[in-house]
């Protein structure tokens, strides 16, 4: 018996050796990162990988922003600014730009970045045997944009028409042609070591555990002051805020319910700060019920968003009137707000024709005022809000039933031709140009993401005009025009603005303005001071 | 015997080839497809077309299901949408951690239910007896997010002794090999706890009861009868025949090793093949989730027939009984 064991043991022994050998395998020798030099970042989301042009998830992203550079940036204000292109010049009525590259930028393997890199770059995201998602944004009406250079310095991007949204495309990162040009780019191995130009290096990935990255010395815009970033997967939300709580990382996102209690952490600061992202409830306006507008009218002004939010999120994210954010320039206040009021939405559908049957549900016509909200399973916010309404809009007579659904599912549905769905709360994540066309242009039904099926002549001919007009202030006045007329007819319910809340550890400084670019969008400012360290 | 057991693994090809088909039907029919994440007002909808097409997605089921099986056949798992990595290598990557994590729970949920199961049954009743069946009800009865999260709050946040997350400390990824074995030992230690608080409850019943049966039993009394001291009774008699039933069990256990927790890796962010597997089926990540069901299915099965093997040589009546 004791033998047995002491061999089980053993043989144990030897297999956790071997185990961890090989896990840790073969490491390279350079600065070393401690408590002092290095932030901690938790991610929620596992990172799928590391190319700019193939990644779509958040978490791949955030590490891709700091190893790559692209053309242009954001800056803390949301304002295109200069990255590897020092300057710009639009001419030909807005059809051609031209990037002037700088001289000094380098890739992390030594090799100086040029503007054959740039057109390598966007000639394989339109190659459409690699998988990237982003082909789309660099084809305008079926027509592939043309890419040129003019000598290693200059970089030409030429436009079948005028395409205002353009420029806000043009900071992906650029990727190392002399590394990749004769490789799968889909499969390169690049994809899990990647070579880029930006302020870190990368320097090793555990798969779902870590990925570590250290500073560049010779990044062109100055190097860091720190000496490098790790950033942590703790998939659970409550194992992040343990782990932000016990100085294990440095910087995390904490969830609405733990906002006070990270408040209250002496080792923190909390930033709560706006994001480009709305939730609404949309309606399936081929719906006869929601083909009518007063029946929309009706449900906005039954819709208490103070009392919604204060339930979800503890007042912990703003109301939502419109399509857009407020954090965009383009950002249009004076829309229609069908502040609540249970009095007009009852008379809006009493005109309406839908009149308060014995089981206190409306009909008009022998059909209730019945519908269903779909929502996807395991978005907690969401959840609620379905169970809010639906208890809100019971006061006006109508029945609403609500479905969780798995997220794919979900999309499946929204997407199918058949348009198989009453309403769905869901959000958009929008970016920094206000062009919205793939959301409301009728074009994009219903093989597209006007889902919900809405139809403007007006609002089309809008959109049109203001992707192709350049000019910032014409182009303020035409989605200022746009909001107006969505917020009127309420094809959705605009719901709320959610917060980002995020919590960065006392001894980090030279944080950026809080905004929807986050904190660290000027990353070699930021340095950790040495009396604070002790945590 | 060997014949016997060579003609058991030659079942269980065409058993591989029916659970691969029904598996990829249903994976492949079920709503929504690997484009869904994607869903972005940046994204034209025409790209995920495209995309699909490049991944061989517009073509029907079973001609799909041809080409796998043919790039099965010679060894390629394919290419996992998203990772854009072979899916054979996203799975050895994760298996290191995932033994770790597993195993060593699975060994020390052995261990301690063989000692308080057989235990119990020799002092049924006692207090001892009472004390480990009112721990398992417990321990049953415990979810293990939340035993995981408790352990968190007391040994990371209270005391700050222990790691809460992840499988080795980052920064001490140049330091020496045994400081660095030293900290995947102290990141396990969590993780392996809740796994064990909550898993070792079935185990130490089961045991329990086992022993109960074998200790009513003739040979027992005869053993006794004949003098013998009470642990070679105990140890030697007992042990043996009521720990017959484990083979099956530790036999059906083998597949779990390799397919991980998914909660507990959720909450100590291990990265083990529980998240891959789960991540892989709410993205759709049809060749990831085929690599995961053909392994795990030829793991089952040949754990279950190694289990059969196992009996085989432990038990001399099935041997006779097949004989006849």
């Amino acid at each position: 018996m004791m033998n047995k064991t002491t061999v089980v043991f053993f043989l144990f022994t030897v297999v956790f050796l071997f185990i961890v050998i090989a896990f840790e395998g073969c490491q390279t020798k350079t600065e070393r990162l401690t408590k002092e030099n290095t932030i901690i970042f938790a991610l929620s989301g596992d990172i799928s990988i590391l190319n700019p042009i193939l990644s779509s998830d958040s978490a791949s992203s955030a590490v891709e922003g700091f190893i790559f550079s692209g053309l242009t940036k954001i800056n803390e204000n949301l304002e295109i600014v200069p990255d590897i292109a020092k300057s710009w010049e639009i001419k030909n009525g807005g059809k051609e730009y031209i990037f002037y590259l700088r001289d000094d930028v380098y890739w992390h393997d030594g090799e100086k970045l040029t503007s054959y890199d740039v057109k390598f770059t966007f000639d394989s995201i339109l190659n459409p045997k690699v998988n990237s998602v982003r082909r789309g944004d660099y084809i305008i009406d079926g027509v592939p944009i043309k890419f040129e250079t003019d000598g290693p310095h200059i970089f030409k991007v030429i436009l079948p028409k005028p395409f205002a949204p353009i420029l806000s495309r043009m900071g992906i990162g650029i990727l190392p042609k002399h590394l990749l040009f004769d490789k799968d780019l889909n499969t390169a191995e690049f994809n899990t070591k990647p070579i880029g130009s930006g302020p870190f290096m990368f320097k090793e990935w555990i798969k779902s555990e870590r990925v570590v990255l250290e500073k560049n010395p010779k990044y062109f815009d100055g190097p860091p002051k720190i000496s490098g970033i790790i950033y942590k997967i703790i998939p659970d939300e409550n194992a992040r805020f343990v782990a932000l709580e016990s100085g294990q990382v440095d910087v995390s996102d904490i969830p609405p319910k733990d906002f006070n209690r990270a408040k209250k952490l002496k080792n923190c600061n909390v930033f709560e700060y706006d994001s480009l992202v709305y939730v609404y409830l949309g309606f399936n306006l081929k719906n006869e019920i929601f083909s009518d507008i007063r029946v929309r009218q009706a449900l906005a002004y039954a819709t208490d968003k103070t009392q919604l939010l204060n339930l979800i999120f503890r007042g912990l994210a703003k109301p939502a009137f419109g399509p857009m954010s407020p954090v965009s320039s383009m950002f249009e206040s004076d829309t229609e707000k069908y502040n609540f009021d249970l009095k007009k939405a009852n008379a809006i559908l009493d005109e309406a024709g839908w009149i308060l049957g014995s089981d206190v549900i409306r009909e008009k016509n022998g059909k209730k005022l019945e519908f269903t909200i779909l929502v996807n399973q395991g978005n907690k916010e969401r959840e609620k809000a379905a169970v809010i309404l639906q208890w809100q809009y019971k006061k006006i007579g109508a029945k609403v039933n609500i479905r969780l659904m798995e997220w794919s599912s979900l999309v499946k549905k929204l997407n199918s031709a058949r348009k198989d769905f009453d309403s769905v709360i869901i959000g958009w994540s929008l970016g920094i140009d206000p062009d919205s066309y793939s959301i409301w242009h009728s074009s994009q039904y219903p093989y597209g993401l006007n889902f919900i099926g809405f139809s403007d002549p007006t609002v089309d001919r809008l959109l049109e005009e203001g992707r192709t007009t350049i000019d910032f202030n014409q182009r303020k006045r035409i989605y200022s025009q746009i909001q107006k007329i969505i917020a009127y007819q309420q094809p959705y319910i605009f719901l709320w603005y959610p917060k980002s809340l995020v919590a960065v550890s006392k001894k980090i400084h030279g944080l950026s303005k809080p905004g929807p670019a986050g904190l660290f969008v000027n990353i070699e400012n930021v340095y950790i001071s040495k009396d604070e360290q002790g945590d | 015997m060997l014949v016997k057991f060579l003609k058991k693994l030659a079942v269980l090809i065409p058993m591989v080839f029916g659970i691969s088909l029904i598996s990829f039907f249903i994976i492949h029919l079920a709503p929504g497809d690997p484009t869904a994440l994607f869903v972005d007002p940046n994204i034209d909808p025409k790209e995920l077309l495209r995309i699909k097409a490049n991944w061989g997605l517009d073509k029907p089921i079973i001609i799909q299901f041809f080409y796998w099986l043919k790039n099965i056949i010679r060894g390629d798992f394919g290419i996992a949408y998203l990772y854009n990595r072979p899916v054979l290598e996203l799975i050895l990557e994760r298996i290191p951690a995932t033994l770790l994590l597993m195993g060593t729970a699975f060994i020390i949920i052995l261990l301690i239910s063989i000692f308080f199961g057989v235990y119990s049954a020799y002092k049924k009743d006692s207090f001892l007896d009472k004390i480990v069946s009112i721990l398992s009800f417990i321990g049953m009865s415990l979810p293990s997010f939340w035993v995981g999260l408790m352990l968190i709050l007391i040994f990371s946040v209270e005391l700050n002794i222990l790691p809460s997350s992840g499988f080795s400390n980052p920064l001490l990824s140049t330091s020496p090999i045994y400081l660095r074995i030293y900290d995947i030992f102290l990141h396990l230690i969590l993780p392996v706890s809740t796994m064990v608080i909550v898993g070792f409850a079935g185990l130490t019943r089961y045991i329990r009861s086992t022993t109960i049966e074998v200790l009513k039993q003739n040979y027992i009394r005869t053993a006794r009868a004949k003098g013998l001291p009470e642990n070679i009774v105990l140890f030697k008699h007992a042990l043996r025949n009521s720990l017959l039933p484990l083979i099956t069990i530790v036999g059906m256990s083998l597949p779990d090793l390799f397919a991980g927790a998914f909660i507990i890796e959720t909450i100590f962010g291990w990265p083990g093949m529980g998240r891959l597997g789960v991540s892989a089926v709410f993205s759709r990540n049809y060749p990831l989730i085929m690599g995961i069901v053909f392994i795990s299915s030829v793991l089952i099965l040949l754990g279950n027939a190694f289990a059969d093997l196992l009996y085989l040589i432990a038990d001399p009546r099935i041997r006779i009984d097949e004989n006849d």
